[in-house]
């Protein structure tokens, strides 16, 4: 369960909105499962009660704290709203945040306010407020990769409902950063009442005891009508007793249980298998400034050896799609016309003899245990590689370890992105001294085409610059990216209207209902 | 263990004062600074094992700093908070103040910044509950299968109480579980899956107990009833046991008043060790049942490599352990001491 604590950050959801998505004629963007297509108008009323991954001694109540365990990131993004959400059609989408501006250099963004947003004991919302939350936010330990890219004191209020972010560069994309752990909170909440502080959500705590909690509706809600009376969330240590759970009818969702539970259930008529495609990508990392991956051919005869349909058969048993080396393939902006990359070993034989790659040696694949399916990940790997003739041994390191030596530092290892909606936000991280640039990468043409990308005002440039960005990925970078997983939920037969999005998508529940 | 040991400890204080001339205060005495001895042992025990849990957690690859951080804190933020956790002393130093300020009752921070006795103060109350429950009932189980097998040695039910006590005390908790899970829950639903847990932090019905108490009974009354027949039959043999035998005596009358009271020291040092062994299981049947328990916070805290946590919960389940240990010395000296 280590895994959820890092996916927290850096999931690529947050908390979604029916405010906006309703706004904009809902009912395209809705999110429904298969099983409930027969939904039906939504009911009020009923408990929903969920299942959720945690660790007893990983529960935290600061909304703007390092939320390990899933059950807590729920229940905080139920009560709490962020700036802005993640959404099916858009891949941003308003939440306490109705609308946003950005100045002409793309550097200085303007949020206003949803109107007649209140916290759950009826003061109104100020930018005061958004402010001090997100300062706050800023300023803790990992604040900058909370916020990136915007220093606390460029955080500021233009009036009763503005507030204004600064970036220290250009940013097409940074109302996609304000989505995922944004809460926002009343100015001045002292640190010990942070865990009954008053949100602005869809629910209000109405207790909370050891990671499990009970919410209640919040009936003045700024996003719009809420169904349900009332959310008990329990939390679960492992995902297999969270399965059975929801087979004994103890529990109505079991939130991203995972395709071995899944497997399990999937014979059961009277549960729906709720699938999100796009929730995690599993990348192999290759180290391109240095060390044996440095050669362009080397890297590409990697991404000929393996056999992607293999790996999503066996490694996430099927629950998944192949992809193509591009981080983002959840985005709208997603190139889907880049040539498909399939197995070739001849090709890939040829381009190691031509780079002068030493087949005599072994290569060490650095791997964790951090998500199901990554060790295995690199094993079937090795596999494939011998059958090119390459040796890979694969070498198991603990989490702490991984990324202390490992990550950002080894020629070759496993990584995972719990976001994978955004194509310019992993880019992010391959431009020339990116912070968290895994592969070691430079490259100037997609240095040249990630800054027209986030400067570009223009749509139509920007999408021309970002189908050049995924093209150079696709050749020349570290990732080598065989597949994607989906994120898998699972749900009695009365659920409707489950959130579909990947990531942290899985936490929007205030649009379910309960059929009778 | 040194449950045997401290016993004859106190067999011997015993035996070294004349039973009959030595006056009540000396003997007293004497009880006093043997049990005195005890306790110091328990509790110097209990320090080494809690010194070997900081030594072996400082002996996992990473530290609380990192094991707890985020993705993307630089180097320097991961440095702050190894000071903030003293992470940067050396072990034997953060175990010396660990230890000090153990008597009041403080067991520390844990690397998320709570309170260790916040963490445990609901979770044990809950394992105590089960791993009580699962004694009880073990012992209960135990004694009445021994005694009825030992009724009539050799017997039909002898050897089938025999057999499947053999079996089941070589079943892994985990086994025990799933095959307890599937047919009272899943396939009747007779008995709820998982345990979910009430605002009080307790489990919301005691049907959630059956299952995880079941599933750490089953092989510990196996362990404990072969312990309890194997006493008895070698009480069948002393002296005053068949002389009850000869007087004619009705075999039960004979097997709970003459042959069972013999039978308490070993019984009572079997039971003693399967509360390790309850403790222990209530690790992995917690996970499986959700069960809101120690189980569930110490898994947490070995990947977070949380020190102080893990020390709290192995203090806490150290001193019931001790306890029972004591208990059993405590029986076995009155029944040892009693005869001459």
């Amino acid at each position: 369960m280590i895994w959820t604590r890092r996916q927290a950050l850096w999931a690529g959801g947050g908390i979604g909105t029916a405010a906006l998505l309703t706004a904009c004629g809902g009912d395209k963007d809705a999110a429904s499962s298969p099983a409930d297509s027969s939904g039906g108008t939504p009911r009020k009323g009923g408990t929903l009660r969920v299942g959720a991954l945690g660790r007893a001694s990983a529960t935290t109540r600061d909304p703007h704290g390092n939320q390990g365990n899933e059950s807590d990131y729920l229940i905080i993004a139920l009560v709490h709203d962020t700036l802005t959400a993640p959404g099916l059609k858009d891949n941003t989408v308003g939440r306490l945040a109705t609308s946003w501006k950005p100045s002409g250099d793309l550097k200085t963004w303007r949020f206003t306010l949803a109107k007649g947003a209140t916290f759950h004991d009826g003061s109104p919302v100020t930018a005061d407020d958004v402010v001090w939350s997100l300062r706050r936010l800023r300023n803790t330990p990992a604040g900058a990769s909370r916020l990136p890219g915007v220093k606390a004191e460029n955080i500021t209020a233009d009036g009763k409902d503005t507030v204004v972010l600064v970036s220290d560069d250009a940013n097409a994309e940074l109302p996609l950063l304000t989505r995922l752990s944004t809460f926002v909170l009343k100015k001045d909440t002292p640190g010990k009442d942070i865990p009954k502080a008053p949100g602005t959500g869809p629910f209000k705590l109405d207790w909370f005891r050891g990671g499990n909690a009970r919410l209640v509706r919040n009936d003045t809600w700024h996003g719009g009508r809420v169904h349900l009376d009332a959310i008990e969330v329990t939390m679960f240590e492992s995902p297999q007793a969270m399965a059975n759970a929801l087979l004994g009818g103890q529990i109505d969702l079991a939130s991203n249980v995972g395709p071995v539970a899944a497997r399990s259930a999937a014979s059961r008529k009277d549960v729906q298998l709720v699938r999100r495609p796009g929730d995690m990508a599993l990348p192999l990392v290759m180290r391109t400034a240095d060390g044996p991956f440095a050669d362009v051919r080397v890297r590409e005869a990697m991404k000929l050896v393996v056999d992607r349909e293999a790996m999503v058969e066996q490694v996430l048993s099927g629950y998944g799609t192949v992809a193509n080396d591009v981080l983002g393939t959840a985005d709208p902006a997603y190139a889907k016309d880049l040539p498909r990359r399939t197995r070739d070993l001849a090709k890939a034989r040829k381009l190691l003899a031509e780079a002068g790659f030493d087949l005599s040696r072994t290569y060490e694949l650095v791997t964790t245990e951090d998500v199901p399916g990554l060790a295995e990940s690199a094993t079937l790997f090795a596999n494939h590689a011998r059958e090119a003739g390459v040796k890979v041994k694969v070498v198991k390191q603990e989490s702490g370890a991984f990324y202390e030596k490992t990550w950002l530092k080894g020629s070759f290892y496993t990584n995972y992105w719990g976001t994978n909606d955004s194509v310019i936000f992993l880019a992010a991280k391959m431009i020339t001294g990116a912070g968290q640039n895994e592969a070691g990468w430079s490259d100037p043409g997609f240095d040249s085409a990630y800054r027209k990308a986030v400067g570009a005002a223009d749509e139509k440039a920007r999408a021309t610059a970002l189908r050049e960005l995924q093209r150079i990925e696709h050749d020349r970078s570290g990732y080598l990216l065989w597949g994607v997983a989906d994120g898998i939920d699972l749900a009695g037969s009365k659920v409707r209207d489950l959130p579909k999005l990947p990531g942290y998508g899985r936490v929007q529940l205030e649009r379910v209902w309960l059929a009778r | 263990m040194a449950g045997p040991l401290s016993g004859t400890a106190t067999e011997r204080t015993e035996a070294a004062t004349p039973p009959v001339a030595a006056p009540a205060p000396r003997r007293a005495a004497a009880a006093a600074l043997g049990a005195g001895v005890v306790l110091a042992k328990r509790a110097l025990m209990l320090a080494v094992l809690l010194a070997a849990v900081f030594a072996a957690v400082e002996l996992l690859p990473g530290d609380a700093a990192s094991a707890t951080s985020d993705r993307g804190e630089s180097a320097a933020d991961a440095a702050a908070r190894r000071r903030l956790l003293g992470l940067d002393r050396p072990v034997w130093e953060r175990f010396l103040d660990w230890m000090t300020a153990l008597p009041t009752g403080d067991l520390g921070t844990s690397a998320r910044g709570e309170h260790v006795t916040d963490l445990l103060s609901a979770p044990f109350p809950n394992t105590l509950l089960l791993g009580g429950t699962a004694f009880a009932a073990t012992l209960a189980t135990a004694l009445a299968l021994g005694c009825w097998a030992a009724l009539r040695p050799g017997g039909p039910v002898d050897r089938i109480v025999n057999v499947t006590s053999g079996i089941t005390l070589a079943l892994p908790e985990f086994v025990v579980s799933v095959g307890l899970l599937l047919p009272l829950s899943l396939w009747t639903g007779w008995l709820p899956a998982v345990t979910l847990t009430a605002p009080d932090g307790a489990p919301a019905s005691w049907t959630m107990l059956v299952m995880p108490v079941l599933a750490l009974t089953v092989p510990q009354a196996g362990w404990n009833a072969r312990i309890v027949r194997g006493a008895l039959a070698d009480q069948a043999g002393a002296p005053h046991v068949s002389a009850a035998r000869l007087d004619g005596l009705s075999p039960r009358r004979v097997l709970l008043r003459h042959a069972l009271p013999g039978a308490w020291p070993a019984i009572a040092t079997g039971a003693a060790t399967s509360t390790g062994m309850l403790l222990g299981g209530a690790v992995v049947v917690e996970t499986l049942f959700n069960y809101p328990g120690l189980g569930t916070v110490l898994a947490g805290a070995v990947s977070d490599r949380d020190t102080p946590v893990i020390a709290g919960v192995v203090a806490c389940t150290g001193a019931v352990i001790s306890l029972v240990l004591l208990c059993a010395d405590v029986i076995r000296a009155r029944t040892l001491g009693a005869r001459p």
